[in-house]
């Protein structure tokens, strides 16, 4: 009885609430392996909506409308996942969908939002794999995983001296195969001679046999595709090994502030990339740029924000400009209305091609003096790259 | 040849310490009849408790090791007292299911408490290493596999020439006979799961000294131990280290010349072949 009393007192008291919150549902990676990188999506959520929210909402024709957040945790099982997307199209009446971490996960999740036709837009998969099957529901911010390495082998070919040989390697997930099977071709085009190509388990743990290959096969540049424990025990095992490649890039860790503090001085070296850095020019409508957005997310949650971070923020933002632009809240119109955003975020300019991928070029950082310092981007070098890497011994 | 020479090197170090990994599990099992799913859990607890001495308290990670056992020993002896002799009698299903329990309460408690950040014992010498000739030799590696050797041996001794060890051979073998001799089974249980803990710190230490260390590294690493202890039995410590220098190997050379995707399926190849060819284990005892 009081609760019904309450829930008729609040509803005069406060005008707004007569218009029902738009609510986006996300089931994200909380707990389990996957948690550490699955954070950056609760918080990119919750702050981008607070953010909105504190801005009046979304403008839906005359009417400002807040957004409620509805968020479960999938505990790094992919089974779970899209079982808890069931449940909050079915059950929890959710409006839109948000996207959980990593390929593998909304490879299977986007299926949900397909078959209900509600338009889920994800920033936490990049896998080629999700956007080749014709589906018209999904939409992602972070850029082709074919194309990851794309400013890395650019970069290596307008290196003085030019490396000869590179060893590939690569996990066995979708993410990774679809980062490989782009970098294989790149390299090709390139004319760089690939002397490893070889696959690994995910979650490996020894890299000492693969290090000894790259070793005796001479390798002058590494290009590792995999999850961020993998490549914390690469390098900690190279150092050991003492194995030195003139130049080595991960797909992951680079650019976040964990990695380098996992490893010390240890991650120096290591390149990697980016589609994002907190950069003042990235100006954005809630959150004033990319810069002040990076230090307010530090203040807040105590961690600083990588591209996964800015990449769930532009995920909302596009929902909401899409919704905006629908004037309404119907799934169908707002599926259209996002297949034809454009706008400028703290993450970049958000628009998405046929298929429903964003397009960003990727820029090649290197972890110098504990820094990640950007090197190149679009057709140039920005600073100079360390090259070729000095003997562990040196360092 | 040389990069034969060099897989071989760094695949029989592995095995030192899957062989310390493994010397706990083995221990428990063979005296309490338990397969201790949580080993792994408390693998990765002695890890942060490495971690957090050589970070907090600035102590160097290999003389941390003692003080990670010590606490893994309460912690070990605490859980047998508190919770697993309450179903020592039970059937073994039930034992599984509460390890299992007591496995995913770990982890979840060590993500609440340290957080799912990735981190690494990483001490300014972790990196350093020797060259013999082609081969590179690396310096931690090497304390690791000692450290794993030695308490390997020193088990042994304690199992054969203490009168704690005789009563704890003396459990597992035939508890009634033990107990007319004055072996009280409490006591000498909670006991060997302390020391199995204990082992399972130190492994920790040392893992995380090599690799990284988060909340949820323990599953995997009670299926590598589990497979081991298949493979070198439950009666001797020493056939553990065996089995655990063969494991390592073998995932090396499977890594060379087969693939690294095979790994895996090398090492669980062999418990599941084990298991149809020789159930009692391939070179001690496991039933």
């Amino acid at each position: 009885m009081h609760r019904f009393l309450f829930f008729f007192v609040s509803l005069f008291l406060t005008p707004a609430a007569w218009a029902q919150p738009v609510t986006f549902g996300a089931s994200v990676q909380l707990t389990g392996p996957v948690a550490n990188t699955g954070r950056y999506y609760k918080d990119a959520y919750e702050f981008a909506v607070e953010k909105i929210n504190a801005a009046g909402g979304i403008k839906i024709g005359s009417a400002h409308q807040k957004i409620a957040l509805k968020i479960l945790d999938n505990q790094s099982d992919v089974n779970l996942s899209v079982r808890q997307y069931v449940q909050l199209l079915a059950q929890d009446k959710v409006n839109f969908l948000l996207g959980p971490f990593a390929s593998n996960f909304v490879l299977a999740d986007s299926s949900i939002a397909e078959k209900s036709r509600v338009p889920m837009v994800q920033g936490g998969g990049a896998s080629d794999q999700i956007y080749s099957r014709g589906y018209q529901y999904i939409f992602g911010t972070l850029p082709a995983a074919s194309n990851y390495f794309g400013s890395t082998i650019e970069a290596m070919t307008k290196l003085n001296p030019r490396p000869q040989t590179v060893a590939l390697l690569y996990a066995d997930d979708s993410f990774d195969v679809s980062v490989a099977k782009g970098t294989r071709e790149l390299l090709k085009k390139a004319g760089l001679k690939t002397v490893i190509d070889e696959r690994y388990s995910t979650n490996a743990s020894d890299f000492s046999v693969l290090l000894s290959r790259i070793k005796s096969e001479n390798a002058d540049a590494v290009l590792v595709a995999g999850h961020e424990t993998e490549v914390l025990n690469f390098i900690r095992q190279a150092k050991s090994l003492d194995v030195s490649p003139k130049l080595y890039s991960f797909t992951v860790g680079v650019p976040s502030a964990d990695f380098r503090h996992a490893l010390g001085k240890d991650a120096n070296g290591a390149s990697g990339m980016t589609a994002w850095l907190p950069s003042a020019t990235l100006k954005d409508q809630w959150f004033g740029d990319a810069e002040e957005f990076a230090r307010a997310w530090k203040t807040k949650f105590g961690y600083e924000p990588d591209y996964h971070a800015a990449s769930g923020v532009a995920t909302v933002e596009a929902l909401v400009n899409a919704i905006q632009a629908a004037g309404s809240t119907d799934p169908q119109k707002v599926r259209d209305a996002l297949a034809k955003v454009s706008f400028d975020s703290l993450y970049g300019r958000v628009a998405f091609d046929d298929k429903g991928q964003i397009s960003l070029p990727q820029i090649m950082v290197q972890i110098q003096n504990d820094e990640v310092v950007p090197i190149y981007a679009g057709k140039d070098f920005i600073n100079k790259l360390q090259y070729p890497l000095a003997p562990w011994s040196k360092r | 040849m040389e990069l034969l020479f060099q897989v071989l090197v760094s695949g029989i170090l592995l095995g030192g310490l899957y062989a310390l990994m493994a010397l706990g599990l083995a221990l428990v099992w063979g005296v309490l009849n338990i397969v201790n799913l949580s080993h792994g859990a408390l693998i990765m607890l002695g890890a942060y408790v490495t971690y957090f001495l050589v970070t907090g308290a600035h102590i160097d990670p290999f003389a941390a090791l003692p003080i990670a056992a010590a606490v893994l020993f309460a912690i070990g002896y605490l859980i047998q007292r508190g919770v697993l002799n309450l179903v020592i009698r039970g059937p073994m299903f039930n034992t599984l299911l509460i390890t299992f329990g007591i496995e995913v309460v770990l982890t979840y408690l060590a993500q609440t408490w340290f957080s799912a950040d990735f981190r690494t014992i990483n001490p300014g010498y972790a990196g350093s290493n020797y060259t013999v000739g082609a081969i590179t030799i690396p310096y931690v590696q090497v304390l690791v596999f000692v450290i794993a050797i030695g308490l390997t041996v020193a088990m042994w001794l304690l199992l054969l020439h203490t009168r704690t060890g005789r009563g704890i051979r003396a459990a597992a073998q035939n508890l009634v006979a033990a107990r007319l001799y004055g072996v009280s089974p409490k006591s000498v249980y909670a006991l060997t799961f302390g020391l199995g803990a204990a082992l399972a710190g130190v492994a920790g230490g040392l893992y995380g000294t090599v690799s990284q260390i988060n909340p949820y590294i323990g599953g995997p690493l009670t299926a590598k131990s589990f497979v081991i202890a298949i493979i070198g039995g439950l009666d001797n410590p020493l056939w553990v280290i065996v089995g655990g220098l063969f494991l390592g190997s073998i995932e090396s050379l499977t890594a060379l010349y087969i693939g690294s995707t095979y790994r895996d399926v090398a090492s669980f190849g062999i418990l599941v072949l084990i298991l149809i060819v020789r159930p009692s284990g391939l070179l001690g005892r496991t039933t």
